[in-house]
Parts: C-alpha cells; structure tokens; sequence
C-alpha cells in the first residue's frame, strides 16, 4: 500500500507519425445516431407489408403429437402459415457462418422448423404471416400444437454419461480437443507444489439494445431480398441453402446494428422471413419482443473448467493440465469453435512447457450457445487468472510478481507450439492498470476493501485454417472526395468509420471527405463477419491495400504535374504537395492559389487521373495467411493470426453484511498496437468493461430443467449505466500488430479480464475465494462469513 | 407482445372517474402505466377498460395543510423528489423516491400508483407505514380514510375495491422532530425491484431516550409489514447499540421472506436484520456517539 506499483517502461519502439490515423475524429456514423436519423432494421416498413409472428415450444424436450394449423390459416387477415411440413428440406446450418465455404461438421444443421421432436424451451415450430401484428399473434393461439415431453439432458455431464438420451445426432458430445505439449507428468514431478481448483460460469444473455429484427420482399427480378440486422450478410448462402434457391437469387441488405456481441452472428430472423415473402410474394416484417430474444437466440457458454498447476517455490509454472466441460445447448452453432478458443487460450498468456488440456461440449435441452464477445476466451480467462491469485496464494507470493516469472514473451510459443509474433506487453499492461488505481482506500467496519487484477491474451482475426478474406473497394470522385464500399456489417463499434479513417490517411482527405457505403451483400464487396475482432485487421487491410493503389495514380499524376518525382510528392490535407524526400534535391512547391496548405487540390488531380484513363478506383481483397487445422493427436499448430495482450485492475469495496460489491476503481490497460481512432478504441474498453463486470457481478441467464427462469430484463440484469464507475483505459501503441498501420483488435479483448480482475479483488479483500459466477451477494456473503478469520497476505498494491 | 385490447376512457372530473368505475364491467384506472402496462403485455391483467387519471387535476400535487401533507395520488415520484414540503416534513418520503427506479421510471410512475399496486416490494409502503400516512378512498358510495397499516392485505391485493380510487395519501405532521433513515437493497443500483427495504423512525430526548419509534419493512412478507416487536424493543428505553440490535433481530423473526430468482429466504432475512439495523444506527447517529 505504501510502495504501489511503478509502471514497467515499454520496450522502445517507433511510430510512425500520421494525420488521420490516431486522431479521435467524430465518428462517421455518430450524427445520425445522435440526431435519431439512423434507421435500423425494425423502423423500416413497406407498403403492403404483412407482419410475422413465431411459434415456439413451451416445454424442453419432447414429441410433437399433433400440429394442426388449419384454424390459424383460416382467421380472417393471416396470410400464410408454415410449418416444418411445408419445408421438408429446410436446415438451418449452424456451423462456420459466413464466407469460408468449408464442409459443415456432419449432423450439425438445426431443423428450421421442429417437425417431430423439440429440443429446447422457445425452439420455432411454425410461422405466420398476417395483416396486422395483432392477428399474427391471435393466429398463433389458434394453433393447435401438442407435445408430449420426454426426458431431457439438463446439464452437460448428464448428456455425457452412458444411457443419457440423446439430444441430437448420434451423441451428446458435440466437440473435444486435446492439447499435449512437453510431458505433463514430468512437469508435476518437477512443481514444488501442485494446486488444483475447479471454476464454473454461467450461460449469458447478450441482452443488447436492439431485438432481432427485419423486412424481407421479392423484388422484381425474383430474388429474396432481406433488409436485417446481422453481423454476418454472407448469411445470404446460408437461406439460399436452406430456401434451396441459388445463392445469387437472395440478397442480405444490413442495417446499422444495435449491437451484436456474437448474438446476431449466427442466423436469427432471416429464413423465417425469406420463407414467409416467398409464400406470400409480399413484404414480410418480423421484429423479435424481448422476451423472444432472450429465448431464441443464443447464449454464452457455460463451462466447467478444472486447472491443475504445477509450480516451483520461485513461482515458475513448470506443467498445467486443463479440463473443460462446455454446454452446448441443443444445437451445435458454433460450439465446435468457441470451445477450440477456449482450449487454445484455456492457459492463459504464460509460458508453460508442459501441458495437457482435454476439453468437451456436450448437447443439453437447454438454450444453444454460440458466440459471444470473447468467444471461450472470457471463460478461459475467469479460470486461468483466478487459478493464477491462488497459486500465488499457496506460495505467498505477490500474484504480479507470480506473472511476471511466467508470462508469455515474443518468441514464447503458447500451448498450441504456435510463437507469439507480435508484442507481447503484458507485464507493461498490468503495471499500468494497478498503477492507475492510485492510493488504497482504506477499509471501514463493514466495509472490506480489496485489489485484483488479470492478465490475458486473446486472438484477433479468424481462426487461419477458415482461409479468411476480405474486400473492399476505394474510389475518388472529381471533386476530390471519397467513397469506401466495403460489406462489413457495422455492429455499433465503428467499423465504418476505421475503414474511413484508413481511406483518408492513405489518400490524404480530411475525413469529412469520405463515405462510406457497407453490409449489403448485393452492391457492397464482401468483407466477411463483423465477428472474431477481424474486421479492422482484415477489411482494414483490404481498404489499405485500395486505396494505396488509388493513391499511387494519384501521386503518378500530381508528379507529372507538379514537375517532380513521384517520391516528392505527398498527399494530406486534399492537396498534393511537393515534399523533400531525403536525398532529393526538389524543393517545396510555390503556393498555388486554390490550395490550402499551398499544394494542388486534389480534385484537380483527379479530374487530370479521370482524363488520362488512370484509375481512381480500386477493389482489393486482403487473404489472411492460410494455415492448417490443429493436429487432432497433440493440438499442435499455428491457427491464429496475432493476439492482443492487456489487462484491468480493480478497487472493490465488499460490504461483508450485505454481500454488496462496490466497485471503487477500474482501470484497463491494453496493447492495441495502434488506435485507429483512440476515442473509439476507449469506447471499446468502456463497453467490454463494462459488460465484463456484469459477467462478474450480476448477469446470469438462469435454466432449470431447460426451461428459463429470467425470461424478461425484470429478472435478467444488466449493469445501468450507475453501476460501476467508468473504466480508465490507457491505450498502448506497440505498432506491431497483423492489421493496418500495426493495429491488433479490441472488440472482444476489452471485456475478457473484467470478470477475473473482480474476483481476485473480492478474494483479497475476503482472503477467502469464490469460484464461480457471478459473485451475486449472495455468494460473496457466504465467502464474507468464511473469510472472518481468515489473515490476509501483505501486499504492496 | 403486443397489449390487449382495451378502451381507454379520460374523465375530467373525478366524479366522472368515480362513476365510469362504479358503472363499468373491467374497468381500472391508469395513471402512470409503468405497473400496469408491464402487466398487461404479459397478460397478467386483462382490463376492458382503462381509466385515465392523467387529467384530474384534484389529484395532483402536494398540499401542505397546517397538521397534514396531503399528496395528490397522481403526484409522481420525480414531482415528490423535488417537493420542498416534501423534503422538510417527510424526508424519509424523498429518501424512498431517491433510491426509486431510475429517472425515466420517476417521471411517470405515481405515489397513488405505487401504493393501489399492492406489490410486497413497493418502495412507498414502508415509508409510508413510519410517518403514519394514510390511504384517502373515494368511490360514488362515498369517502374514507384506511391507515396504512391496514391498506396492504396480500400481494398485489389491498382493501381498495375496484369501483374505489385512491384520491390522496395523507401524512399528519407532527410537533416534535423525529428522525428517520431508509434503506433499500436491490440487485444493482438503478431500475431496481428491493429484495428487502426498511423505514424507520424514532422520536428521541434530549437525552438519548425513545420515546416513539416506527420501524417497517419491505419485500420480505407477502405484504410491506409495519414492525411492532421491533418498536416495542426500542421505545422507553435509552437509544442503545444494544436496542437496535434487538429490534433489528425482531425484523428478521418477523419476516416471512419467498424464494424467487432474485434472492433466497435466507439471505432476505439476513439483510432485513442489517437494513433495520443500519436504518436505527444512522436514525440514532448523533446521540450514540
Ligand atoms: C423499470 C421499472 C422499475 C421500477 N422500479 C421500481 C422501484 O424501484 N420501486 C417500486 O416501488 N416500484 C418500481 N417499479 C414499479 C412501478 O413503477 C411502481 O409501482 C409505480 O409507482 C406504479 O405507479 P404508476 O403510476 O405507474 O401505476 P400504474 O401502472 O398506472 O398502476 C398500477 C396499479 O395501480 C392502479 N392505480 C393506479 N393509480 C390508481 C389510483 N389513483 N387509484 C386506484 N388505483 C390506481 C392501477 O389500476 C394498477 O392496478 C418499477 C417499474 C419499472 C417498469
């Protein structure tokens, strides 16, 4: 308390300066969103648009005796309705979304109506279309649906057992992993000390601002148009598949996204509309309630997860041996790739030599998990760091300084032999963040006071075995202004607006100068998901790589016009200029009138390049490296492209009567390699934080024996905007990361160390720990009654 | 889901109210919506008819007369807040609209609503209970005056029958100063429903001495329950660390709490002995220490 931590100098290291890259620029998309202008998808209407409404199982598990809607399709104004036996042939496949075009995992497609059985509470079963919202739902109760339970599988470690029923396929086990490196049991032989701790986490609502919405017509030349909110617009190939039409016959136009965090990834209203305007030949609208939401989309997986560490008395990890059960839910989605993310981040950022890890996802008849912000790594992490505080706990050790022995450097391999390529700041991250805390507010009477922190490390980018790529397209008009057209689905964390700032620092315009047109898969070049924190790495690239060739007729033209060699010249400020590149003789340019900074407009030069022939646009597709998958013996392999390193730290106030956690102080520190636009990038930590201590604290989507317990935002909290105090964010520049200008990613990262930072500082606030979350009051007053005796460690943080 | 269908009906007159109430099969007054609109969405009341109180003036706004406050049942919760008389003679009345929902909620729910609602958790209740107040009743048959202990029967249920409109909430005013604290636990600090509240007040001597105390709970019995075990361990006797210790354990013996998805009977008992406890304390600050 007397001696806080000093921040770790950084290793030196050189940016590059730039003009609209770093700046904390106005957003592209923040006026409209201020002035109420942005339409996102349910505030679009049609004329003549007919309205849907979904029937959904009410019970978990069982058989469908009777389905009988002819009542429902007589009542006056219902325009159509579907049931599975409409669609014979109609799957929902639910693995690997987007663009890569693999072979799906076989037995992984969700019927997209249940026919004979269902599997979870809120599993669609028939569809109608109606003139007026109204009637939608009074046809729904006309529907006469009987079901007969059957037993289900309401816990992942009772679908694994001999004799459980079977919830999907042929087994209940979804996916598994095995990772072996060095040779573990050597490693234990080694450790001073082996300290084994089991962590659970609960499944998770996304719980974001807007429902699930969209608009879906024929147009006129046939093709299945739907206007949507999605993060992923390649899902057209997805209802072509499931509509068995041809995949240029539907169109995914994307709104403006009212967030997605991993919950609109995957397939959500779009088939259902699609297959509504087919039947009907009529605009077809269907907007989800809330309490529909939380029943039908996807959650955050529940994992148990057991670590065993071994470790010297210096507080070297010398083996880990990792186990993780995960609930898959009823259907696959993308189980198989959150638990691989999990498995592959299952350590944490150390440096171990010898490590197994063995992980499952086994089907329940419970809510589908999929992905969610973080993608496994936030459970991963919650087990990792607060395995990491009792280790050092059991070896009275400072938990910084039990990291520090051991954490991940460039060059370090992680469990799967992959090397760390980029910075790896770790150390300087959580130096930063406890450092930020400042002096320790001293406890009261009932009032316990506590500091944790947590490291981490998190990919950025797809997995490279789904052989990623993006596009993007990058003109200039003869006025001098710019227009990006990319098909990223902007998701509310400025993905649009990067892709502008990039345009403008390559081409030299203010960023005012530059529109941009996205998320529509018919018009905009396809750029993948807005998902895995890859869209600044993969369509940042792809807007670089454009505009640079923009750029480069550009140049040639003022060059020629100015009298100088390309070299000398420069683009900033909508003019090119003549500058003294080293070495060269040329001098600046004599002011010319029209220009601002006494260079050539750039509209002149443009107007010259359109005149000549030269291009003044450009498409550009940016591959990530392809890799192979991990070997299936020993999890060996390079599967991600670059990680990002950070980590929080928090001040708690633990109210040892009540349960009550305060959070006093919060600060993340992260490596972001290079903030495209700072302000958003802190935007970015505000939120994941924010969403990160809710994980901690309060969220927790509540299933028993498969049926839903926190159908509503009554009983589902979400932290407000009171809850916590803002997080500080200090932004790191290593400038060596695998997207544009050096940049790593922030999306998901920024909420991945909140939940473990919070668990660590109640544990040392109480010196007693509690494994699971959240820590609701209820927990943390348990933990405050087994900790009254209990004598802290010293610390001097 | 979308609401059911129902009229909506908006008197001028609170005759007229009154009447349409006593006249119409299914009727139910509206005022600020944010009960009942949740509840009908989720089918949970299913009214033919609803009452619009909005445009009763007579039943808006905070009346200080010289031994009572006399609140309008369609005062809302943000109008209280920032009501000086209010603020000056029933403080603890602010405290508990302090700690209400979240601003949004405030501008629109009402006092008239909040206590016509009957929920065991309602945040009005245990103020209420500790100053006194009472429940002013007009029906086309006429008018009267239940106390507030006598108001609340079950959850969601009240001795108001459905032609009967809450008009005001009357809170007498006393001469001697009395001192008073209120205390809410919720699951996070904003929009939310208490998993245990307490009110209390306590008249002091100069000397330490209570001669009167209140002491009511919330959201820990099927109704919001005035404590008289844990007045009698407090009144007549010097104000003591000792006393609220008691009258706090009093709380818990008297709470009947549910097990619901958002706290279990234990801990709803435990924390009602530390709000009671905490409430006296901070009531009792000044002359204990
Ligand atoms: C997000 C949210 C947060 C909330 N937080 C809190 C909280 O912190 N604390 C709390 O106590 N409550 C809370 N509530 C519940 C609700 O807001 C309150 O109970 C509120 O005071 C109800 O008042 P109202 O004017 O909106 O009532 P309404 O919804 O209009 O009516 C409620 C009931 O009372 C009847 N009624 C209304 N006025 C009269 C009258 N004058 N005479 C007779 N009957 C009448 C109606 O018929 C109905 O049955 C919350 C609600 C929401 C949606």
């Amino acid at each position: 308390m007397t001696d806080p931590v000093t921040p770790k100098t950084l290793p030196p290291h050189h940016l590059p300066p730039l003009k609209q890259i770093g700046k904390p620029l106005r957003r592209v998309d923040a006026l409209g969103k201020a002035v109420g202008a942005t339409q996102y998808a349910a505030d679009f209407t049609m004329p003549g648009m007919l309205h849907a409404k979904v029937l959904r199982s009410p019970i978990a598990s069982g058989k469908i005796v009777r389905l009988d809607v002819a009542r429902a399709r007589a009542l006056s104004g219902v325009a159509c309705v579907l049931t599975g036996a409409d669609l014979p042939d109609a799957k929902l496949g639910t693995d690997m979304p987007g663009q890569s075009g693999r072979a799906a995992r076989t037995g992984s497609d969700a019927p997209v109506l249940a026919t004979d059985v269902v599997r979870f509470h809120g599993e669609p079963i028939a569809l109608v279309a109606a003139e007026t919202l109204e009637i939608a739902e009074a046809a729904l109760q006309l529907i006469d649906l009987q079901l007969e339970p059957t037993p289900g599988v309401f816990c992942p470690e009772q679908g694994l057992m001999p004799g459980a029923p079977n919830v999907f396929g042929t087994d209940n086990a979804v996916a598994s992993y095995k990772i072996r490196k060095g040779d573990v049991e050597k490693g234990m032989a080694q450790a001073d000390l082996v300290i084994e701790n089991t962590f659970f986490v609960p499944f998770v609502e996304h719980a974001y601002l807007e429902p699930e919405a969209g608009v879906a017509w024929v147009d006129e030349q046939g093709t299945i148009t739907i206007r949507v909110c999605t993060q992923v617009i390649e899902h057209f190939r997805t209802v072509a598949k499931a509509l068995g039409v041809p995949q240029n016959k539907v169109r995914v136009m994307g709104t403006m996204v009212g967030g997605g965090f991993g919950g609109k990834e995957d397939v959500t209203v779009e088939i259902f509309l699609a297959l509504l305007a087919r039947a009907t030949r009529r605009p077809v609208k269907l907007v989800y309630t809330r309490e529909e939401s939380f029943l039908a989309t996807s959650k955050r997986h529940p994992f148990k997860i057991t670590h065993k560490t071994g470790v010297k008395r210096t507080g070297r990890i010398t083996a880990a041996e990792i186990t993780m059960l995960a609930d898959s839910g009823a259907y696959p989605y993308l189980t198989p790739y959150v638990l691989l993310y999990a498995t592959g981040m299952a350590a944490g950022p150390y440096k171990i030599d010898n490590v197994k890890i063995d992980s499952v996802a086994a089907a329940t008849n419970q809510p589908f998990t999929s992905a969610f912000r973080g993608f496994g790594g936030p459970q991963a992490a919650f087990a990792y760091e607060s395995q990491m505080d009792e280790v050092a706990k059991a070896l009275l050790m400072d938990p910084l300084e039990l990291r520090r022995v051991n954490y991940l450097k460039t060059g370090d391999t992680t469990v799967t032999g992959q090397a760390i390529r980029s910075a790896a700041w770790s150390e300087e991250c959580a130096t930063r963040a406890l450092a930020a805390l400042g002096e320790k507010t001293p406890d009261t009477p009932d009032r316990k006071v506590g500091r944790g922190f947590a490291s981490y490390f998190q990919s950025y980018g797809r997995i490279m075995w789904f052989h990623d790529t993006s596009r993007a397209w990058v003109g200039m008009e003869l006025d001098g202004t710019v227009i990006v057209r990319c098909g990223v689905p902007d998701i509310g964390a400025g993905q649009s607006n990067s892709l502008c700032q990039i345009a403008a620092e390559v081409l030299g315009v203010p960023l005012e100068r530059v529109s941009i047109y996205s998320t529509d898969s018919a018009l905009t070049p396809l750029a993948g998901t807005s998902t895995a924190t890859r869209q600044l790495y993969m369509s940042g690239n792809a807007v670089l790589q454009a505009a640079g060739v923009v750029r480069a007729s550009l140049v040639k033209k003022a060059a020629e016009m100015l009298g100088v060699s390309p070299e000398d010249v420069d683009l900033a400020d909508g003019e090119a200029s003549v500058v003294r590149s080293p070495g060269s003789g040329a001098a600046r340019a004599s002011s010319s009138p029209s220009g601002l900074g006494g260079g050539m407009p750039l509209a002149d030069v443009a107007a010259r390049c359109a005149s000549s022939g030269l291009p003044l646009a450009h498409l550009a597709q940016f591959n990530a490296p392809f890799t192979e998958g991990l070997d299936p013996e020993t999890g060996r392999g390079d599967i991600w492209p670059d990680f990002t390193f950070g980590a929080q730290a928090v001040e708690v106030a633990v109210d040892t009567e009540t349960g009550e956690v305060e959070i006093l102080k919060s600060a993340a520190c992260h490596d972001v390699g290079r903030a495209i636009n700072p302000a958003a990038a802190r935007g970015q930590i505000a939120g994941g934080s924010h969403q990160g201590l809710g994980y901690a604290l309060m969220e927790e989507y509540v299933v028993k024996d498969g049926m839903t317990q926190t159908p509503s935002l009554s009983e589902y909290l979400i932290p407000t905007a009171v809850d916590f105090p803002s997080t500080e964010a200090i932004l790191l520049e290593s400038g060596t990361g695998v997207g544009p200008f050096g940049a790593k990613g922030i999306g998901e990262p920024s909420l991945t160390p909140a939940a473990p930072a919070v668990a660590n500082a109640i544990a040392d606030a109480l010196g007693v720990r509690i494994f699971s979350l959240p820590l609701t009051r209820e927990k943390v007053l348990a933990a405050a009654d087994a900790g009254k005796n209990v004598v802290k460690p010293d610390r001097h943080w | 889901m979308t609401l059911p269908k129902f009229d909506l009906l908006q008197p001028s007159t609170l005759g007229e109210a009154l009447e349409i109430l006593s006249t119409t099969q299914n009727a139910q007054p509206i005022a600020g919506g944010t009960a009942l609109l949740v509840e009908m969405r989720g089918r949970k009341a299913e009214p033919g008819v609803l009452v619009d109180l909005g445009r009763l003036g007579d039943l808006h706004g905070v009346a200080p007369a010289a031994n009572e406050l006399v609140i309008g049942a369609t005062t809302t919760i943000a109008e209280l807040l920032k009501n000086p008389h209010v603020t000056e003679r029933a403080s603890i009345l602010r405290d508990a609209c302090s700690t209400f929902a979240s601003p949004l909620v405030r501008n629109r729910a009402t006092i008239g609503g909040n206590v016509a609602q009957g929920s065991p958790a309602g945040d009005m209740a245990p103020a209420l209970l500790v100053l006194d107040a009472s429940i002013e009743l007009r029906s086309v048959r006429g008018k009267r005056l239940v106390r507030a202990v006598d108001f609340w029967k079950g959850p969601r249920k009240t001795t108001r029958k459905s032609d009967e409109m809450v008009v005001s909430i009357r809170i007498p005013l006393s001469q001697t100063p009395w001192l008073s604290s209120w205390k809410k636990l919720g699951l996070r600090k904003a929009d939310a429903i208490s998993v245990a509240s307490a009110a209390v007040r306590l008249s002091l001597t100069a000397d330490g001495k209570c001669e009167g105390a209140r002491v009511a709970v919330g959201a820990v019995a099927p109704t919001p329950l005035r404590l008289a075990k844990s007045e009698n361990a407090l009144v007549g006797k010097p104000i003591s660390r000792e006393a609220i210790a008691q009258a706090a354990a009093a709380a818990a013996a008297s709470s009947v709490p549910i097990n619901d998805v958002r706290a279990s009977v234990d801990y709803r008992r435990r924390v009602v002995e530390v709000l009671v406890r905490r409430a006296l304390m901070e009531a009792a600050w000044e002359v204990l220490t």
